[in-house]
């Protein structure tokens, strides 16, 4: 009997084609049924399987947060770290190993308040990696507190009773200003125009930054209204920062699509030392 | 980005569609199913979970008529749909909650199906090709018959509990 596992001498296999579901692991979410983040989770699992991007071949990377549960839901590397320090984590493995897809994924508490030092500096570093933010405007996690994005009236959380009466971080403002080259904006609850987002972000060479809003619909309820507010972006995405600048400070922090690319020279550390340690000691001993 | 209003014109791209729509509807049915059993809502996601079967069944059925048919590639948002999902993930109409009974689980279901029977009602009335026509029109009967199927078992359904009460529920605000 033929041994039908082994292919015939000089013929190869043909690489096997990855799909969506291929990429979700076993372990269940924990979100809360009709949560946003499962849009994103469904959205970057099509953006794999449309990049055919080996599971051996990326890494994602989370801190703390509902959000940053998102890489035990996806069968390939992944690093739950602490919070808001996913991105130092990721800038230090791509600097170890350029060779990798990094993905960064968080909210936007672990990102923008405890993360955000390290927000400015990704994107100003320009390293090669893709970062998304699942912004519903609250810490969900832990039971519904204001986040840097929060409305300044928003007046739900026992803690903040009257509001916060603090403006809100702009995210995309923010980055475009700090010296992100890539800045988009997605809604989870359309994913496969997400999907077209991730995959624009993964093959943008640099540090892309993909803000997607994505509803809690557990403490933020009257986020349900988000898919009637959402609305295409009515101009076409620039590669001119000073008019990526007009464009985002005026638009509603609602409209969706990519809103700026550039090409800039994108930051990628040596692996090879400068010198040898024998070089080092004879130097320096006498 | 293609519009939804563009006609689909081959019975390979009608596949395509059909098979990306029952994939996406049995993932859609076994996500609820694993968050209901998250949630220990047991009843709710055995129903999810049967829905599911039923729709890896409906993307068996699409497979067998697509054998011999090279099926075009078609990336995630050039779909031809007229929702942001495909036409049986619920397109964020209905919110699920971890509390949701059976019967809210086929309300759901039914809405999805009529989705999918809109779909290709669509396509039988828009398309330029007579067999594409024909074909989409018989798959919208098959969308029908799910739909009476799911009315059949609501009827049966209907006096089933309403949802219970959570003892520790999430500090939700006012």
């Amino acid at each position: 009997m033929a041994d039908t596992a082994t292919p015939p001498a000089g013929r190869a296999e043909p690489p096997p084609t990855l799909k969506a579901k291929d990429y979700k692991s076993k372990v269940k979410p924990i979100w809360c049924p009709g949560c946003g983040h499962f849009g994103v989770l469904s959205a970057l699992t099509k953006a794999l399987a449309y990049l055919q991007i080996g599971k051996e071949a990326h890494a994602i990377i989370s801190g703390i947060g509902c959000s940053s549960r998102l890489p035990a839901y996806i069968d390939s590397f992944g690093f739950h770290g602490l919070h808001g320090r996913a991105l130092p984590v990721a800038t230090g493995l791509k600097a170890a190993r350029p060779d990798l897809t990094v993905l960064v994924v968080g909210g936007d508490g672990d990102g923008f308040s405890i993360g955000g030092n390290h927000f400015l500096h990704a994107c100003r570093r320009n390293m090669d990696m893709t970062y998304i933010v699942m912004d519903n405007e609250v810490y969900g996690m832990t039971k519904g507190q204001a986040s840097p994005t929060t409305q300044p009236t928003w007046s739900h959380s026992k803690l903040t009773p009257h509001g916060t009466g603090v403006r809100r971080f702009q995210p995309a403002a923010i980055a475009l200003a700090a010296g992100a080259s890539f800045i988009a904006r997605g809604f989870s609850g359309d994913p496969n125009r997400l999907t077209q987002l991730l995959v624009q972000a993964i093959g943008h060479p640099g540090f892309a930054f993909v803000h997607v809003l994505s509803p809690c619909q557990t403490f933020r309820p009257e986020q349900k209204a988000w898919k009637q507010q959402v609305h295409p972006c009515q101009l076409e995405p620039t590669t001119d920062a000073a008019h990526a600048a007009a464009l985002i400070q005026r638009d509603d922090g609602m409209a969706t699509g990519l809103l700026y690319a550039e090409r800039l020279p994108v930051n990628q550390p040596r692996n090879e030392p400068d010198t040898t340690i024998a070089e080092i000691e004879a130097e320096l001993l006498p | 980005m293609t519009n939804a209003h563009d006609p689909i014109d081959t019975i390979a791209e009608l596949l395509a569609h059909a098979l990306e729509l029952e994939h996406e509807s049995a993932a859609r049915y076994e996500q609820l199913a694993d968050s209901m059993e998250v949630h220990h809502n047991v009843t709710t996601a055995e129903q999810f979970r049967h829905l599911a079967t039923l729709s890896h069944e409906h993307a068996a059925t699409v497979e067998e008529r697509a054998v011999g048919i090279e099926l075009p590639r078609i990336p995630p948002w050039e779909y031809k749909w007229s929702c942001p999902g495909s036409p049986e993930t619920d397109c964020l109409d209905h919110e699920p909650h971890y509390l949701m009974t059976r019967v809210e689980a086929l309300h759901l279901a039914l809405h999805n199906e009529r989705r999918g029977y809109d779909f290709y009602a669509q396509v039988a009335s828009g398309s330029n090709s007579p067999e594409v026509r024909a074909l989409a029109a018989r798959m919208a009967a098959e969308e029908a018959d799910h739909i009476a199927m799911l009315r059949g078992w609501l009827a049966d359904a209907e006096d089933l509990p309403p949802r219970q009460n959570d003892l520790d529920p999430p500090n939700v605000p006012a």
